[in-house]
């Protein structure tokens, strides 16, 4: 039985020990030792956890499923040693390995802003869902509250915030909203947005210093002299791998935990990291997507060898897993590959739908028929089809322009009157039958949808056409002189009966 | 029998077995609708023209036996004495398994019973499946696993009148059965009608022009959607808990499955809007009684079954079904919309490599003791489970595999994926038999052709749709020359001298059929042809009752009390989304779907031959979308090639923007250039070995392009 130690127990960590363990003949034991609780739970939903869209227990995923899986919730890994091939942990057991897998994940990045040490209370990270249910907490007291860091997550929890009733405000250093993946175009989009969801933000300013009293938050500085009052700060300035351990048992570290393309630490082939601790040739990502598929990537190769490190498959070669999207109600920004912005590349093409004014703004860079980059505020239904076509690698039209507006058919234009088809439409879809063949039915003297579907079978299938056909022989029927050129009696009448075909015969067509 | 008299029996086509009354005439016979609960006295173009079938001119009267090369008439009694003495040679010489036998969905109950008999008893053979391998194979196994049974829709097809909501997914009823629509009609006027298809379909257009839902997602990710929207449910709160609590087992397992699956990853895979997935998802909850709904159903077909993850995509589908509290009650549920005429009959008695009559597991001892029981054999001579049709039909003419091959109701040639490859394999086979009424793409490559009854030639059962067992009755005497299945089976058991009973008369069939299945899954002992001819309307199980006692009624609704499961509970399985085996990638950029029209039915053997339908749709087409074709600088009505690693098609462009950009849609009915299946993907289902139909990756260029095909499609799964 080959030993496995993984460390860390959260989306990518567990994801990894259930895929090594499905489907493995039982050659492995895997040990999971993880900070928080047993059950790993979804952190992608942090931010909607604040808004009350989800309750904790909602955001509960699976855990391995096979009993060779023992996992050690809140137990942490405190060394490593790589010559003994064992993790100590906190609770004092050491675990063997042949293979070493850590998934520490990252931990929030808080600046270094006076006044956060001693740390007041009224300020919060949302990294864990502690973090997340002690914010939601603090949402029944507070009167107002600021975000600090405008990326995904602090975009995601002001609309979280502000859902629950609290003014916000969002504090960004950086000129743009979300200037890793907008430019200052979409950002200007981004800004009216949430302000017309009635959330302040303050871009390009950054803060100076924490106001506190009595060891309790009660405002922000911010560099342009100004305060911000308030009694709720959420600190969302993005994330640091958590890379601790892994220094202290002498493996390279750079942001991350350095490993190759096959997602193996160069200075132990018996150690591996994946997920947002891990820092692989191509860059993190800091997404979920990234984790999950380096997990099951490796997972995959201990099943297929399950012995020697040395013959991991290498990353594919485009793997679309970059896709970005905001989680807030009233918000529609995805953004995925590349920006036309921040690309010199005369191989590419952007193309740019810029519609401030309704909140639109769509952008698509195009290399060849390749869609290798976009970004998509204020219209979903694009955004959805510009994430197929990107993550798919599926050709792009002829023209790339036509990826500004959706493809699909919108909702039907109204049906025009059964009167007003052309001779060839079909008005009897079960039995194919145009209107040029109703209109001779009726010419030749039929006066009833009965006598019609005699002579055509129209609305003899599902008898949705009736109606039509009702309509068509009202209007073409010859009315005999004398009579009143209302709708017939018996024409009413054969739409609404129930089952008025049970005694039509009609002799089946040659 | 007075000639003139009107014959009341069934459509020869679809699983909603609209019913018809045949009056003789001179010439054939004139065809009229009869109220039915099911068509409410409608029919379609196909059940109207039936009648042609009956005249068509290449009809097969005289057995055909291959002689250097050309197939020419012979006798009855030469063809089966040649048959029999091929046969016993093939098992004397390879063993009793080199023999295998094809089915089909299209049998009546009695064939597909007594079929499932002649493979076990006389060719002595484990090698037996059947077309309904490629039709239900998924929506049965999901069914069995998650409900304890599979019957495909475990309630009236009426009641979904009354319905408030109506989830369809992969399933165009208003082309494969339209008289169906007519129950839809209350729920599409309500804005009930949610249906999930990657094309706008004539179907899903009625949900999107009534105010409905049309969900277009990628082709091979309707289980992320289905993920999605379960997820939204238990996100939202519109779980029915205590139905929950009462009568499943396994929802936290279920809800950490879906909370992976939140509706923002199910927008990046699928291309659904995250908006409109919640739309969806709250449409359906609403209709749900637990919210004071009028009743709401979730229903699969083909679309979303014949996939690499059917099993699981049907799964998810009755784990929505069930968190909303929809199964085994009145006026909701789940249902698996059954396709062909007897598909879901003939899924019950015993043509399944797996299984013997009743919707009995052939590895189960105590129903191999009842069925030897009642075929008055020892349970040790009845062969175990057989290879599923894909694998059954790679293995012909391969060392080791079966060297004959016996097909009875299927067109395989046609009709299986990779189409090609399967050409290939009955190539190999020292000896190909094939019944038909005519020559079909597959009968003309047998060694040995048998020309056998049609619909309106025959008496016998059919189970429709709804696991209604109904009458079809004989109308005019076959052709002269022309012999039903039993009696060549009959023929055949003589000349191989099995063991067993082997009646020609469909009743007397039917009684020993019933007797087989007494106490089995699907229990028809409480039927006989008789009592059919009485009351049109039971529903299996109608176990047989004491004498004296009241017959049994049927069960319209099962699920109703509890699920036929080991502790009475319906099962919340979780399943995880993988993609389709096949994606598109460079050399084979779109996807390819498939599926029918309105005016033919399955390989179209049948509907080619009216010359109403084949005019009215004479030849393959594609369908793709106005972006598509600009960027292949193809027109409307122009010859297209479409083309991966397994072959090439050629069909006509109909440029429609119902379809997504990525994606190219053929029908399935066409023979010979035009025949999608040569391309379609034969991976399969790892639980139900359902072929991958549905979704593959296909490059297409205009007819007249040179430039050959290069490049291996991107093999992975979507995350």
């Amino acid at each position: 039985m080959t030993r496995v130690v993984v460390v860390g127990n959260g989306m990518v960590g567990s994801r990894f020990a259930a895929e090594l363990t499905d489907g493995d003949g039982g050659r492995f034991r895997v040990t999971v030792l993880g900070a928080e609780s047993a059950q790993p739970y979804n952190r992608v939903l942090l931010s909607q956890l604040v808004a009350g869209q989800y309750g904790p227990e909602a955001l509960a995923l699976p855990s391995a499923a096979s009993e060779r899986v023992r996992v050690h919730g809140g137990t942490v890994a405190l060394a490593v040693d790589r010559q003994d091939r064992s993790v100590l942990a906190s609770d004092g057991s050491r675990h063997r390995y042949d293979f070493l897998v850590l998934a520490t994940g990252a931990a929030a990045r808080v600046p270094a802003l006076p006044g956060l040490d001693p740390w007041p209370r009224g300020v919060h990270a949302l990294r864990t869902r502690d973090d997340a249910l002690a914010v939601v907490a603090a949402t029944a007291e507070a009167r107002s509250a600021v975000v600090l860091g405008a990326g995904v997550l602090g975009v995601e929890t002001a609309v979280a915030l502000s859902r629950r009733g609290l003014p916000v405000t969002v504090v960004h250093p950086a000129p743009t909203l979300m200037d890793r993946q907008l430019d200052a175009g979409a950002g200007r989009v981004l800004a009216a947005s949430l302000a017309r969801l009635g959330i302040e933000h303050r871009a390009g300013v950054p803060a100076r210093r924490v106001r506190t009293r009595d060891g309790r938050l009660t405002g922000l500085d911010l560099d342009d002299a100004s305060v911000l009052p308030a009694d709720l700060l959420v600190v969302c300035t993005g994330t640091q791998p958590r890379t601790d351990l892994a220094r202290a048992a002498g493996l390279p570290v750079g942001r991350g935990v350095l490993v190759d393309d096959r997602l193996a630490s160069p200075a132990d082939p018996r150690v591996f990291a994946v997920g947002d601790c891990a820092e692989p040739p191509e860059g993190a990502t800091g997404l979920v997507a990234q984790g999950w598929e380096q997990a099951a990537r490796l997972a995959a190769r201990l099943r297929a060898t399950g012995t020697g490190p040395g013959a991991l498959p290498r990353r594919r070669d485009r793997v679309a897993d970059d896709v970005v999207k905001v989680k807030a109600a009233g918000l529609d920004v995805v953004t995925m590959g590349v920006s036309g912005a921040r690309v010199g590349d005369p191989a590419l093409r952007t193309l740019r739908l810029s519609d401030p004014d309704a909140g639109r703004h769509v952008e698509v860079v195009v290399s060849g028929q390749r869609l290798v980059g976009a970004t998509c505020l204020g219209d979903a239904e694009v955004a959805a089809e510009l994430l197929a076509c990107y993550t798919r690698g599926t050709p792009v039209p002829a023209d790339p322009a036509r990826l500004l507006l959706t493809p699909l058919a919108a909702v039907a234009a109204p049906r025009p009157a059964v009167t007003e088809l052309a001779e060839d439409a079909v008005v009897c879809r079960c039995n194919g039958v145009d209107r040029r063949t109703i209109d001779r039915a009726c010419r030749e003297g039929a006066t009833t949808v009965e006598e019609v579907a005699a002579r055509t079978r129209a609305g003899t299938g599902c008898g949705g056409c009736r109606a039509d056909v009702c309509a068509l022989v009202e209007a073409l029927a010859p009315v005999p002189a004398g009579t009143s050129p209302q709708p017939g009696p018996g024409c009413e009448k054969s739409v609404t009966a129930v089952s008025p075909l049970a005694s039509a015969a009609v002799t089946s067509a040659r | 029998m007075d000639v003139t008299e009107a014959v009341a029996t069934h459509c020869p086509y679809c699983a909603l077995q609209c019913a018809q009354s045949l009056t003789p005439t001179p010439t054939g016979v004139e065809v009229a609708p009869r109220d039915f609960p099911t068509n409410r006295g409608g029919m379609c173009q196909k059940g109207w023209t039936s009648a042609a079938l009956l005249q068509t001119p290449d009809r097969l009267t005289s057995p055909l036996l291959r002689v250097d090369d050309e197939l020419v008439a012979v006798d009855w009694d030469t063809a089966l004495d040649h048959l029999a003495a091929r046969l016993r040679a093939v098992r004397a010489e390879s063993g009793a398994d080199a023999v295998a036998v094809f089915g089909g969905g299209g049998l009546t109950n009695e064939k597909a019973y007594q079929l499932g008999k002649f493979a076990r008893l006389a060719l002595g053979t484990a090698n037996i499946d059947y077309n309904g391998r490629f039709c239900m194979s998924s929506a049965a196994a999901a069914a069995n696993r998650s409900l304890g049974m599979d019957r495909g829709l475990p309630f009236p097809l009426e009641d979904l009148r009354g319905a408030q909501a109506v989830l369809l997914l992969g399933s165009n009823l208003a082309e494969t059965m339209p008289p169906s629509l007519n129950h839809l009609a209350a729920v599409r006027a309500r804005g009930g009608l949610v249906v999930v298809d990657p094309r706008r379909s004539a179907t899903a257009a009625l949900a999107a022009d009534d105010d409905g839902v049309h969900l277009q997602p990628v082709p091979g990710t309707d289980l992320a959607v289905l993920l999605g929207l379960t997820h939204v449910v238990l996100r939202d709160g519109l779980a029915d808990r205590d139905y929950l609590h009462g009568r499943t087992s396994g929802l936290d397992a279920l809800a950490a499955a879906v909370a992976a699956w939140w509706p923002e990853r199910v927008e990046q895979v699928s291309g659904v809007p995250v908006a409109a997935l919640e739309r969806a998802a709250h449409r359906l909850a609403a209709a749900a009684p637990v919210h004071g709904g009028d009743g709401a159903y979730v229903l699969t077909g083909r679309g979303v079954e014949q996939s690499s993850q059917g099993t699981d995509t049907v799964t998810a589908a009755i784990n929505l079904a069930l968190v909303l509290g929809l199964c085994g009650r009145v006026g909701s549920g789940y249902g698996a919309v059954t396709g062909q005429g007897n598909g879901q009959g003939g899924r019950e008695h015993g043509q399944k490599a797996d299984q013997l009559p009743g919707y009995r597991s052939i590895t189960d001892p105590d129903a191999r003791a009842h069925v030897a029981g009642v075929w008055g054999v020892d349970p040790a001579t009845i062969p175990g489970p057989g290879l599923p049709a894909v694998q059954l039909l790679a293995a012909l003419g391969t060392a080791g595999g079966p060297r004959a091959l016996l097909v009875h109701g299927a067109n395989l040639r046609i009709s299986a994926p990779s189409a090609g490859d399967v050409a290939r394999r009955l190539a190999a086979l020292d000896l190909l038999v094939v019944c038909d009424f005519v020559l079909s793409e597959t009968a003309a490559l047998a060694d040995v052709v048998l020309p056998v009854t049609q619909w309106a030639e025959e008496e016998g059962t059919m189970t429709s749709l709804e696991g209604r067992v109904i009458r079809r009755r004989r109308a005019l005497p076959p052709p002269a020359g022309v012999r039903s299945e039993l009696q060549v089976w009959a023929e055949l058991a003589a000349r191989l001298r099995a063991p067993g009973r082997w009646d020609t008369d469909p009743a007397a069939v039917f009684d020993e059929l019933a007797r087989a299945s007494a106490g089995g899954r699907a229990d028809y002992s409480g039927l006989s042809h008789a009592r059919l001819d009485g009351a049109e309307a039971l529903f299996w199980p109608c176990p047989a009752t004491p004498a004296g006692a009241p017959e049994h009624p049927g069960t319209p609704r099962p699920f109703l009390d509890r699920f036929p499961t080991p502790d009475g509970r319906a099962r919340l399985v979780p399943v995880d989304h993988r993609g389709p085996q096949e994606r598109p990638g460079p050399g084979h950029p779109l996807h390819l779907i498939t599926g029918r029209v309105l005016q033919h039915y399955q390989s179209g053997a049948q509907t080619r031959r009216v010359p109403e339908l084949a005019a009215a749709q004479p030849e393959a087409f594609a369908e793709l979308h106005p972006l598509t074709a600009d960027r292949l600088g193809v027109g409307d009505g122009d010859r297209l090639r479409l083309r991966n690693r397994r072959g090439e098609v050629l069909a006509r462009a109909r440029i429609s923007a119902a379809i997504r950009p990525d994606t190219v849609f053929v029908p399935f009915h066409f023979a010979g250039a035009g025949s999608v299946n040569e391309i379609t993907n034969d991976a399969l289902d790892p639980v139900s070995s359902m072929p991958e139909f549905k979704v593959c990756a296909v490059d297409v260029v205009a007819e007249d392009d040179p430039a050959p095909h290069a490049g291996a499609p991107v093999e992975g799964a979507a995350r």
